[in-house]
């Protein structure tokens, strides 16, 4: 126990100690958060300022399909052209790039006829949205002109209703489904981003002393088991860390959230919608962290233990990082039916309960009975497979060479 | 309680390839011990089994009386492996201390220890620099400070001189000689005959996993000397042939060959069974020859190796795959 202890020290301090994760620890939540926020900037900046071209053979929604746009928040420059302008004279414009695309309303376009939209931007998701929503509105105002409406009375019956979905699970009046949604998959993917990095981590760590050939000055002085466990240890000490400074920011991010959100802008309303996690919440993702982490860098120690080099040991893990990644993709049947049985089966299963199980208890899908057996069966498959992955690592580490076949790594488990 | 290591007929096969074959020795405490042979003879094999790095298939190992490998006897033990290798992003002082907190220590106890060691090898500069900084030669004189740092009472050395200038092998002798001195023990490895030969008490010498013979160096280089080899040198052609009818009398010497290269000798004799030194000196004197040098040839442990293991076995066995596990 000492010597494990005196390995997981050496191994935590070295980690800490480099530029890299007082770097990662502290850009950490601000990478995560330009990660969120980075792609969808980029998806409006796109947008803007379009240069469309409008072939309307209907004769009525021309004018007013140029002002809704040059006066959307976009600021589109379309022009009106002549009814009768082919596709081919429209789409040299667009290869020319004096335009970006065109609308084209056929003379039925207001009851039943297509009106298509060609454009080099056209995957935009903004372009999607501010043209449909853009069109639809003019669309609806001349039909009710048509049927002698006044402007008024269409501005009146085309307000949006005020509909809001909360999340409950019937125990309390419910929060913002959004927040809750929101903050469970912010910490489903820190669990996934943090148990595949040390997990990673271990690995690479158990590779670095083969290659390097100190395992062989390690094994004289110590047992391949304390090995082992204080370099699981001592690297998840890091990582155990980390999340706590992260969370630590997160937490006086959200205790002060009204204060930092009117000072980006937003209205408090929008503040005190998002919901925050109850220490019994915090006690479950911290218990799925620790044996999240286990499982999978027990697993992954073993992989080194059974690879010479690097690049052996970036295709070895293959396998081990697929399960991981099914979890994470997986996330989405999560949130989608967190009551379901689709939900209630992926959070038994060990790859995947320590990802999953923590989104759905946020969501309010499982019961403490349900989180008490995942946290059970995920215990015991922990057990096992360190079990498992010390034999393999102790014959492992001392072999160079051949990559082992299965069967002899059935083999090792028997010695 | 004198015996600081006994090996007892230790067997170790990877595959069909018998590393080790029945091997056993002993080494009493205080003394420097060295194991030599060729390349594959299976030195590191042994050692590895000494430290617990592999257990034997058969034998019985028993350390500082009474111990097992591994377990309690790896803090009284002290390695250097073959295979040379430390933690390449680790500071130098960090690394020696850490091995001496693993091998039980205390953090301060281990940090003042290193400090002291890096002094002693000329690295105190290099203390907070990176082991991956280091050129290979100093690295190896840190491995030797991780091996030593907490004064293990069975040091051992896997062909500790390989790589070392004539500077540091001369600092690493002096090192051996201080253990040997304070009462601790030393069992090394190599196939430098010149080195063990300067610094060994006992050895036992081995090849293609076998014992070819062990004992004190003294007892052994005694016997090869009671083998009964003569260099003899005369004060002129006419002595030479006035000796060389005595010589040819089988009674007395049953082979006559060049001397040594590099011996000044004009011919190096074999005695016959049965005959002894005097006889032959006598018989010389008596028949008028005029003898310049008379000399009972003391084989070096180079050539006692070599007469042993043959020239055959001296061609390195490959080693199978796997076989360095």
């Amino acid at each position: 126990m000492r010597e494990t202890l005196v390995i997981a020290k050496r191994e935590f301090l070295e980690r800490v100690k480099t530029k890299w994760f007082v770097a990662m620890t502290i850009l950490g939540p601000i990478l995560m958060v330009a990660l969120i926020l980075i792609p969808a900037l980029l998806a409006g900046r796109g947008a803007e300022g379009a240069k469309i071209d409008i072939i309307d053979q209907t004769g009525k929604l021309g004018p007013a399909l140029v002002q809704a746009f040059t006066a959307g928040d976009e600021h589109w420059k379309a022009t009106v052209v002549d009814p009768a302008a082919t596709d081919e004279q429209e789409l040299a414009r667009v290869r020319t790039k004096a335009i970006n695309g065109f609308i084209r309303v056929p003379a039925d376009g207001l009851t039943k006829g297509e009106i298509v939209y060609r454009g080099d931007n056209a995957t935009n998701q903004t372009v999607g949205y501010t043209l449909k929503a853009t069109i639809t509105a003019v669309v609806y105002s001349e039909r009710g002109a048509e049927r002698g409406l006044t402007r008024e009375q269409l501005a009146q019956m085309l307000t949006p209703p005020n509909v809001h979905a909360f999340h409950t699970t019937g125990a309390t009046a419910g929060e913002s489904g959004g927040g809750t949604f929101l903050i469970g998959y912010i910490i489903a993917f820190i669990l996934y981003m943090v148990i595949t990095l040390y997990g990673i981590n271990v690995m690479r760590s158990v590779v670095t002393e083969k290659t390097s050939r100190v395992v062989e000055l390690m094994v004289a002085a110590t047992k391949p088991r304390s090995m082992m466990s204080g370099k699981i240890l001592g690297v998840g000490g890091v990582g155990l860390a980390q999340v706590a400074v992260w969370f630590l920011f997160g937490g006086i991010a959200l205790a002060y959230r009204v204060e930092i959100l009117q000072a980006l802008g937003a209205g408090a309303n929008a503040a005190t919608a998002l919901p925050s996690l109850s220490v019994i919440e915090l006690g479950v993702i911290i218990a799925y962290f620790i044996l999240g982490y286990l499982f999978y860098s027990t697993l992954y120690a073993a992989i080194g233990a059974t690879v010479s080099s690097e690049q052996d040991s970036q295709q070895a893990q293959m396998p081990v990082t697929m399960f991981l990644v099914i979890g994470m993709v997986s996330m989405t049947a999560i949130t989608g039916d967190p009551r379901g049985s689709t939900s209630a089966i992926m959070t038994l299963v060990p790859m995947w309960s320590p990802m999953l199980m923590p989104l759905r208890y946020i969501l309010g899908g499982a019961t403490p009975a349900e989180v008490a057996m995942s946290l059970g069966i995920l215990a015991v498959a922990t057990f096992l497979i360190a079990r498992a992955a010390a034999k393999i690592y102790r014959v492992g580490i001392l072999m160079y060479g051949k990559r082992p076949g299965l069967g002899e790594l059935v083999r090792w488990l028997r010695y | 309680m004198s015996t600081a290591l006994s090996v007892r007929g230790i067997v170790k096969k990877f595959g069909n390839h018998v590393a080790v074959d029945d091997i056993s020795f002993e080494v009493p405490k205080g003394c420097v011990y060295g194991i030599l042979g060729p390349n594959g003879a299976g030195k590191s094999t042994t050692l590895r089994m000494i430290n617990d790095i592999i257990a034997p298939d058969a034998g019985e190992i028993t350390i500082l009386g009474g111990m097992k490998p591994g377990g309690d006897a790896a803090r009284s033990i002290g390695y250097l492996p073959e295979e040379r290798g430390l933690y390449p992003k680790m500071r130098v002082i960090d690394m020696i201390t850490f091995m001496g907190e693993l091998r039980g220590l205390s953090a301060a106890e281990a940090k003042k220890r290193a400090g002291a060691w890096l002094d002693r090898l000329g690295l105190s500069q290099w203390a907070k620099n990176k082991v991956q900084d280091l050129s290979k030669g100093m690295q190896q004189k840190v491995q030797f400070a991780t091996a030593l740092i907490h004064e293990p009472a069975l040091v051992i050395l896997d062909e500790p001189w390989s790589g070392l200038d004539p500077i540091n092998a001369e600092v690493l002798a002096e090192v051996v000689e201080e253990i040997r001195t304070s009462g601790r023990t030393v069992l090394f490895s190599t196939h430098g005959m010149e080195q063990a030969e300067k610094v060994c008490d006992g050895v036992c010498i081995i090849a293609r996993g076998k014992k070819i013979l062990d004992g004190k160096l003294k007892d052994i280089k005694r016997a090869a000397t009671a083998e009964g080899l003569v260099a003899l040198g005369f004060a002129d052609d006419a002595a030479k042939a006035k000796a060389d009818v005595v010589l040819a009398d089988k009674a007395l010497v049953t082979e006559q060959r060049p001397p040594r290269p590099g011996d000044v000798a004009d011919c190096e004799v074999k005695l016959a069974d049965g005959a002894d030194a005097q006889r032959l000196l006598a018989a010389l004197l008596a028949a008028g020859v005029a003898v310049r040098r008379f000399e009972m040839v003391v084989p070096t442990l180079h050539q006692i190796f070599v007469d042993k293991v043959g020239a055959a076995a001296a061609v390195a066995e490959r080693r199978p795959e796997g076989a360095h596990a």
